[in-house]
């Protein structure tokens, strides 16, 4: 485990040590921070001011106030909590149900792999967007619904990338020699095999929440989303659009948002995967043989 | 005395030349054609639809037995007159002579039976069906004479309505009017591109003289409204029909004309008074006080409309603007009545607020009220709801609690149960029997009082002391479905007491 914990460590300094990952981490972390004391610092989504709609930012409201007087800057801030928990959430689910199929399906083989990767294939068909419009026709529209929606969207991603690992590490010696040991298929699947393939699982569930944000944002813009007055960046864009001309903060604002967290998402991801798979490592030593 | 006289001569002549040369002088003429912007397409080309969406066209390629004139004065239109029986059950109709459809057919007593025999027919009649309910039958006297009866003594408002809403169909059309227009109107169809334009061309034969003034006029179908009023500032488009409150109200404020029609729609809290707390009439009757209209009107309309308890747009007979003032936003009231409803904290919140999330106005409003009942201790949910969803929530009474529009408020006052919550029979919301058989007692009393104006009024007294109560809608405020606004070069609007948009005397000066 703290073999692991070191490991983990390394790669975290390597990331770090990226200046766009660094700072992509870093607008993540003050965001984060923001949207859980969001309470604390005094925002207020909620409250509304008729007599005040559609203002320009001003000392009381620093991004202006919404259609019926809100402050925009508080519910960008709760929004941001909202794709954030959404997008965590999403991804959680997705991962744990589809890394145990892809363990399963390239662990055993045979008919279980070819069922349920078909199974896999006819979800993956499907284009995101779809299959949550789908599932929320289905569910309703919640903040649970559209969390669930989004995290199966991500199930067929997991369990491809799950059984290639497995398919890669399942001839390895170590875990020839663990089942020689008399080792159970649950045991050599969860206990040997997937903490050696946590590298690849652990970028896809960076990448993908960058994903489920926008998805969660798209089903929000599309009116199908997280009700209101629940805060939402997809919502603020799509009621925002209606007052371009009267108030372009209220959809600017939240747009530029989310862009921005799902830009510092596929910075992360795409620096941890070129640490992961050594590329940098490749990279500076050939800058040493020159 | 001769040169005087040749004087005297000369200056009579001038005079004369001069006069004549005024009274010659040429008609103000238009630009050839006009370019109107719409945010939907239209669903068919059936008159006797009344849905909004065809609202730019009925009255361009269709003509009415009357019209109504903006403050309400019926007046001649297909029918050069009307003449009511001494004892109103019945109206003698005399049809204009030189009228002929788009087709060359002739319009005479006959169409306008046929026209009726379709009204009547409920799979065919549509809108109009409902309002056919008073007419027992008709009697075609001569070619241009034709007589209807009626079940029972009409009041006269209620006789013009009828023949205000009827569009006339050339009966060789009717059925397929939905796919082909076949009307006699100012307009005769071009071009239509489904989703995109339809393109409208003059009628040459047209009945009203110099009518109508532009030749051509193409309606364009923009999927947003901020492109609409995108093109009418660039000079893409002259006139934008149907377009947000919001819109008009910046277009306004940059001194574009706006013209709102004597036809608005009311917003109504509409109540299922058969489910939950809203079974209890108390509960009920505080939201006579916690709706905050003039907040309503102004986050979901920009102020656009007028705040209403009742559900009467200002030029209905019913309107009585002392209920606007009895029943305002009165939190202190409401808290009294909801205390005397006898109802828990808990049961007072146990319902949902369907939204129409396809609506921005309804997404505000309901939000706003949802602030405004937990300020009261009532916290309840929004349900967003939208396309057939919505549709089938609302005519089958699946839902607490809803914002939707009532159309015919302008009207004869029991036209108003045309509308699905204030059906007097088959209410698809409230059931059979009626649960509030005093509100169709009032509905009764409105549509048989033919007497004297005081009798009248206190017939419509009456009903609007039985909404109040029954409470099963609340009105908020009006608001225009058909607004228009123009170019700072177009004039001449006719404004339709349904808000329908009528280009015949529209145009752009040269």
């Amino acid at each position: 485990m703290s073999g692991a914990l070191v490991a983990a460590a390394r790669v975290g300094r390597r990331v770090i040590a990226k200046p766009g990952a660094a700072l992509s981490i870093a607008f993540l972390a003050g965001l984060s921070t923001l949207a859980a004391c969001a309470g604390l610092l005094g925002f207020d989504p909620l409250t509304q001011d008729v007599i005040r709609m559609l203002e320009g930012p001003s000392r009381d409201f620093l991004f202006g106030t919404d259609e019926l007087g809100r402050d925009i800057l508080a519910r960008v801030i709760y929004g941001a909590r909202t794709s954030l928990v959404t997008a965590a959430g999403a991804v959680l689910l997705a991962a744990s149900i589809g890394v145990p199929i892809g363990l399963m399906a390239g662990f055993f083989g045979g008919w279980r792999d070819v069922v349920l990767m078909r199974i896999v294939d006819l979800l993956l068909a499907l284009p995101g967007i779809m299959l949550a419009l789908a599932m929320i026709a289905v569910l309703g529209r919640s903040q649970a619904a559209a969390l669930v929606a989004v995290g199966i969207t991500g199930v067929p991603t997991f369990a491809r990338v799950a059984r290639a690992q497995v398919l890669t590490l399942r001839r390895r010696d170590f875990v020839t020699a663990v089942e020689a040991f008399g080792a159970t298929s649950s045991y050599s699947m969860f206990r040997t095999i997937l903490p050696n393939s946590w590298s690849p699982i652990l970028t896809q569930m960076v990448v993908l929440s960058s994903v489920a944000i926008l998805l969660e944002a798209a089903l929000s813009f599309l009116g199908v989303g997280i009700p209101p007055p629940t805060p939402s960046w997809g919502e603020m864009l799509r009621t925002g659009k209606e007052y371009l001309h009267d108030a372009p903060t209220f959809a600017v604002l939240p747009g530029l948002a989310l862009t921005l967290t799902i830009l510092a998402f596929d910075t992360i991801g795409r620096a941890l995967s070129t640490v992961i798979e050594g590329r940098d490592t490749v990279i500076a030593a050939r800058s040493d043989e020159r | 005395m001769t040169h005087r006289f040749s004087i005297v001569r000369r200056i009579a002549g001038a005079l004369a030349l001069g006069t004549s040369l005024a009274l010659a002088a040429p008609a103000p003429t238009y630009a050839q054609a006009l370019r109107v912007a719409v945010i939907a397409d239209i669903a068919n080309f059936d008159p006797h639809q009344f849905s909004s969406v065809n609202a730019s066209l009925i009255k361009n390629l269709y003509d009415s037995l009357l019209e109504y004139t903006p403050d309400g004065k019926a007046i001649p239109s297909l029918a050069e007159s009307w003449q009511i029986a001494p004892d109103a059950k019945s109206v003698t109709l005399t049809l204009r002579k030189d009228v002929k459809f788009h087709s060359g057919g002739a319009f005479n007593a006959e169409a306008v039976a046929a026209n009726f025999k379709k009204a009547a027919d409920p799979k065919l009649g549509k809108n109009v069906f409902a309002t056919m309910g008073i007419v027992d039958n008709w009697q075609v006297v001569d070619a241009n004479t034709i007589k209807v009866n009626f079940k029972t003594p009409v009041p006269e408002r209620q006789i013009t309505d009828l023949f205000q809403f009827i569009s006339i169909i050339d009966p060789a059309g009717i059925d397929t009017v939905e796919q082909k227009p076949a009307g006699s109107g100012a307009y005769m169809l071009g071009e239509r591109v489904v989703g995109q334009r339809i393109k409208l061309v003059a009628n040459p034969n047209y009945w009203r003289k110099n009518e109508p003034v532009t030749k051509d006029v193409e309606i364009t179908v923009f999927a947003q409204d901020a492109a609409a009023t995108a093109a009418l500032e660039s000079g893409g488009a002259d006139v934008i029909y149907g377009g947000t409150a919001r819109s008009a109200a910046r277009l306004k404020s940059a001194d574009y004309p706006v013209l709102s029609g004597p036809g608005p729609l009311v917003q109504v809290f509409r109540i299922n008074a058969t489910r939950g707390p809203f079974k209890n009439a108390k509960f009920r009757q505080a939201f006579n006080y916690l709706m905050d209209r003039e907040n309503i009107l102004k986050a979901g309309y920009a102020g656009l409309g007028e705040v209403v308890a009742l559900p009467w747009a200002p030029s209905s007979p019913a309107f009585d603007a002392s209920y606007t003032k009895t029943y305002a936003f009165n939190l202190d009231k409401a808290k009294e009545l909801l205390a005397a409803s006898g109802l828990s904290a808990a049961d007072q919140s146990a319902w949902k607020l369907v939204v129409n999330s396809g609506s921005q106005p309804d997404v505000v409003i309901s939000q706003l009220v949802q602030a405004t009942l937990k300020k009261v201790g009532i916290n309840i949910e929004l349900d967003m709801k939208e396309g057939s969803d919505l549709v089938d929530t609302m005519l089958q009474g699946r839902f607490d609690a809803l914002f939707g529009g009532v159309g015919n408020i302008q009207k004869f006052p029991s036209r108003l149960a045309t509308n699905s919550i204030y059906r007097t029979v088959n209410n698809p919301v409230l059931g059979n029997p009626h649960p509030f058989p005093e509100y169709v007692a009032a509905i009764s009393r409105v549509d048989t009082t033919v007497g004297s104006p005081a009798e009248v009024k206190a017939a419509y007294d009456g009903l609007n002391k039985v909404l109040i109560e029954t409470a099963f809608g609340i009105p908020t405020n009006t608001y225009d479905q058909g607004i228009i606004v123009t170019g700072k070069n177009v004039t001449g609007f006719t404004l339709d007491m349904d808000n329908m948009l009528v280009l015949r005397t529209t145009g752009i000066k040269k």
